[in-house]
């Protein structure tokens, strides 16, 4: 198997694992994961889904207002600052 | 001389792909928010379900050893003796004030309906609940949620075909109306998040640590218990933080007003 194989097959893993993680609430463990797969991955763009799964399944209500979209916001956030922080570490 | 090819412009590329992915992405799902709310989450909640549900038998204890299941089971049984006796003291009691209570046409028949709950904070960020009944149940957007024991912890605030979500009235920000202290002073309670609540009154208003907060209503439930009074001779207002009697975080069932009013 070679590494690239080998390395899909990891992401899809950390992948599944995340899912569960967020169908589950358990969001302290699954920003972790995510943070440490969108470190070593090329745009980890799972982060972002994990963020609005989290929010259709706990958030989404009108009343909440703005906290309500927390999860996605907070994703894609992270999502950018990360991707920039490596271009820069990374030149 | 020769220069090595830099992968400059292909990154740029690749990254303004990326940019425009997620900006696609979060546009339609922001789209059918507006459009239909109800479709994503009835999506997701029917998909998260089974994982939920099967959370919740394994926190039930149907994982333990058949000896073990035994023993909690007689142990149950006696607890349900116990408990037996003593409910038959409360239903006399309870008899009586509804007698009481309709003498004055005031007699409370709302049904109550069972529920699990499968979502509860610290996981769910928002302060809500996500319970096991949904749209066939009868209910709205308005109906209360008690735990046990009676005790008011908050309303229905999104209802799907198999589950609702449940928002705590100790969410961040949602304020209503109660009554504090032995004297039932009124007074506006504010969420802080967590199970707590927050009220300022001005000084002098005699409140102490241990006294009960209830709604204005002929239910004399309490919604919380005063935890903490912090008095600041500099503010003419004093801070009373309250708690509900109930650990939200430990929420397994709820009762759901059904009668579908608004």
């Amino acid at each position: 198997m070679n590494i690239i194989k080998k390395s899909t097959i990891c992401r899809i893993v950390i992948d599944l694992v995340v899912l569960f993680c967020v169908i589950h609430g358990w969001w302290f463990i699954a920003l972790p994961i995510s943070l440490f797969a969108l470190w070593s991955y090329s745009y980890y763009i799972e982060i972002i889904l994990a963020g609005i799964i989290y929010d259709i399944l706990f958030g989404f209500i009108p009343e909440v207002g703005f906290l309500g979209y927390i999860g996605t916001v907070v994703s894609v956030l992270i999502f950018l600052v990360v991707v920039m922080a490596k271009k820069v570490v990374r030149r | 001389m020769t220069y090595l090819k830099t992968d400059r412009h292909r990154l740029g590329s690749s990254i303004s792909i990326i940019s425009i992915v997620i900006a696609c992405v979060v546009i339609v799902i922001i789209g059918v928010q507006f459009i239909a709310p109800q479709v994503l989450p009835t999506l997701f909640n029917s998909m998260a379900q089974p994982f939920w549900r099967a959370e919740f038998t394994v926190n039930a204890g149907a994982l333990s050893s058949f000896e073990q299941l035994l023993l909690n089971n007689e142990n149950l049984r006696r607890q349900i003796l116990d408990a037996n006796v003593r409910l038959e003291t409360i239903k006399n009691v309870e008899k009586e004030n509804e007698e009481l209570r309709s003498l004055l046409n005031r007699a409370s028949t709302t049904p109550k309906t069972l529920a699990a709950v499968l979502a509860r904070p610290p996981y769910s960020a928002y302060d809500v609940l996500v319970i096991d009944i949904g749209s066939e149940y009868n209910l709205s957007t308005s109906s209360k949620v008690y735990a046990d024991g009676g005790v008011l912890i908050g309303r229905v605030a999104d209802i799907s075909k198999d589950s609702s979500k449940v928002i705590l009235f100790s969410s961040s920000g949602q304020k209503y109306e109660v009554l504090i202290g032995s004297s039932n002073l009124p007074a506006i309670a504010t969420g802080r998040g967590g199970g707590q609540y927050e009220i300022q009154l001005p000084h002098g208003s005699n409140i102490i640590e241990g006294d009960f907060v209830t709604v204005p209503s002929l239910n004399n439930k309490p919604l919380g218990v005063v935890v903490s009074v912090k008095v600041d001779p500099v503010k003419p207002f004093e801070t009373i933080i309250f708690s509900s009697p109930v650990n939200i975080y430990e929420l397994r069932w709820v009762l759901v007003d059904t009668t579908n009013k608004r």
